[in-house]
């Protein structure tokens, strides 16, 4: 099972990689930064469902106990960080030549500044714990505040003020041509296939690390 | 002893410790008065400036009051003879946050006075600012008060706080600030008191269930 999905990740990763590379045609508008959409949203897609899996797990761990939940909780929760990092910084090289900013105080990129932050707390207090046992706890009891608040943060700062554009895919229908869809379609399936496998990877590594 | 007894003795007894050493209000509060000028300082004073600094000297003077009552805890190891007594350890909670909720109620009213003398800023509109004040004084506290157990056990637990708390909390932040700028200029509130009667309702609700795992020995 684990050479297929390895291998089957790998193999997804590569044919978006080339639709994004060479099939996806440039933007009328972005010009060729659109590429870098193929891995921004992706990315941001996989910080959430990271963090989603650290909430659950977490929540799991705190009720059952069980120290197989704190490996899928801890996997999750430095994945949330890793991908909405990288979410951060393509954003950043996209918006810089497309916006002509950087930074925008626009709620999507706030939501995710706060998420990648409450996530590094999170591995920071499992890190920095008075010993092991307390750190599961305590990080498990952050990783589940964290994503129960990002909701209530993204709408505050979505009333606040906001400039990114609305959603492309929405349940009243897809705002995008074809042949940009179907490189995104395929990276983001890789990207959460990719995050699946890291999970499995890093959730063993724990266990690993715990029996030696 | 009953829940609400309990709750009452422990919020006493943390309000009488505060009251003989005043060592949560009076260095927090000296803080927030400092934010208070530096941010006054930097943006120029006028009064439209003042909404933003209020409730951003306010959100750092609680990270620093809400840790107090904890680090006390843990510098006397006091935490575990509570913890020894028979009874729910929601009453623990309840009663932290009581206490936590009057002293960022008085830091509150304390840093609107000084903020109306150094900014200038008008005193329309008191009765939304206390029902504000109220409202994010509850989810604060219930933040500040789980967090500050959280990081009892924790090295650099100080330092983590706002790491922790501000990017927690900034729903309350950017409420304030709208709902005194409402407050102000007589505007309607918007969907402010909505948002933070939700961050109420959820760190209520989600406080004391996490406290009751986070304070286990």
């Amino acid at each position: 099972m684990r050479p297929f999905a390895v291998g089957a990740t790998a193999a997804l990763l590569s044919v978006g990689l080339f639709l994004a590379l060479w099939v996806s045609p440039p933007d009328s508008y972005q010009g060729e930064y659109v590429r870098i959409l193929y891995v921004h949203v992706p990315a941001a897609l996989a910080a959430y469902g990271a963090a989603a899996v650290a909430c659950g797990a977490s929540a799991l761990y705190l009720w059952r106990r069980d120290l197989r939940w704190d490996f899928v909780g801890r996997a999750g929760a430095e994945l949330a960080a890793l991908f909405s990092g990288l979410t951060l910084l393509t954003g950043m090289l996209w918006g810089k030549p497309v916006w002509g900013v950087w930074w925008a105080w626009d709620a999507r990129l706030v939501t995710t500044a706060v998420l990648f932050l409450l996530y590094v707390g999170c591995l920071l207090v499992r890190d920095l714990a008075d010993d092991p046992e307390r750190g599961r706890r305590l990080s498990a009891a952050v990783a589940v505040l964290a994503f129960l608040d990002v909701p209530v943060v993204h709408y505050s700062v979505v009333w606040f003020r906001t400039l990114h554009q609305g959603p492309s895919i929405s349940l009243q229908g897809v705002k995008l041509a074809p042949e940009f869809l179907l490189p995104l379609a395929v990276n983001t399936l890789a990207y959460l296939a990719l995050l699946g496998v890291l999970l499995a990877e890093r959730a063993r590594l724990a266990s690993l690390e715990v029996e030696r | 002893m009953r829940a609400w007894r309990r709750v009452v003795a422990v919020a006493r007894k943390d309000l009488l410790l505060e009251w003989r050493g005043r060592d949560a209000l009076i260095p927090a509060g000296s803080f927030g008065l400092a934010v208070l000028l530096v941010l006054g300082l930097v943006s120029g004073g006028g009064w439209e400036a003042a909404p933003p600094a209020l409730w951003v000297s306010l959100l750092l003077a609680a990270v620093v009051a809400a840790g107090r009552g904890a680090d006390r805890e843990g510098e006397e190891g006091t935490l575990e003879a509570l913890l020894l007594y028979p009874g729910s350890r929601e009453d623990l909670f309840w009663g932290r946050w009581l206490a936590v909720c009057v002293l960022l109620l008085l830091l509150g009213a304390g840093l609107w006075g000084v903020q109306v003398l150094l900014f200038n800023a008008p005193t329309r509109g008191v009765g939304v600012l206390v029902l504000a004040g109220l409202l994010s004084a509850f989810g604060l506290a219930a933040v500040g008060t789980l967090l500050a157990a959280l990081l009892t056990h924790v090295r650099a637990g100080p330092l983590l706080m706002p790491l922790l708390f501000l990017p927690a909390t900034v729903p309350v932040l950017l409420a304030g600030v709208r709902l005194s700028e409402a407050a102000a200029s007589g505007a309607p509130a918007g969907p402010w008191w909505g948002v933070l009667a939700v961050f109420d309702l959820l760190f209520l609700l989600v406080g004391p269930a996490l406290f009751e795992v986070v304070v286990e020995a």
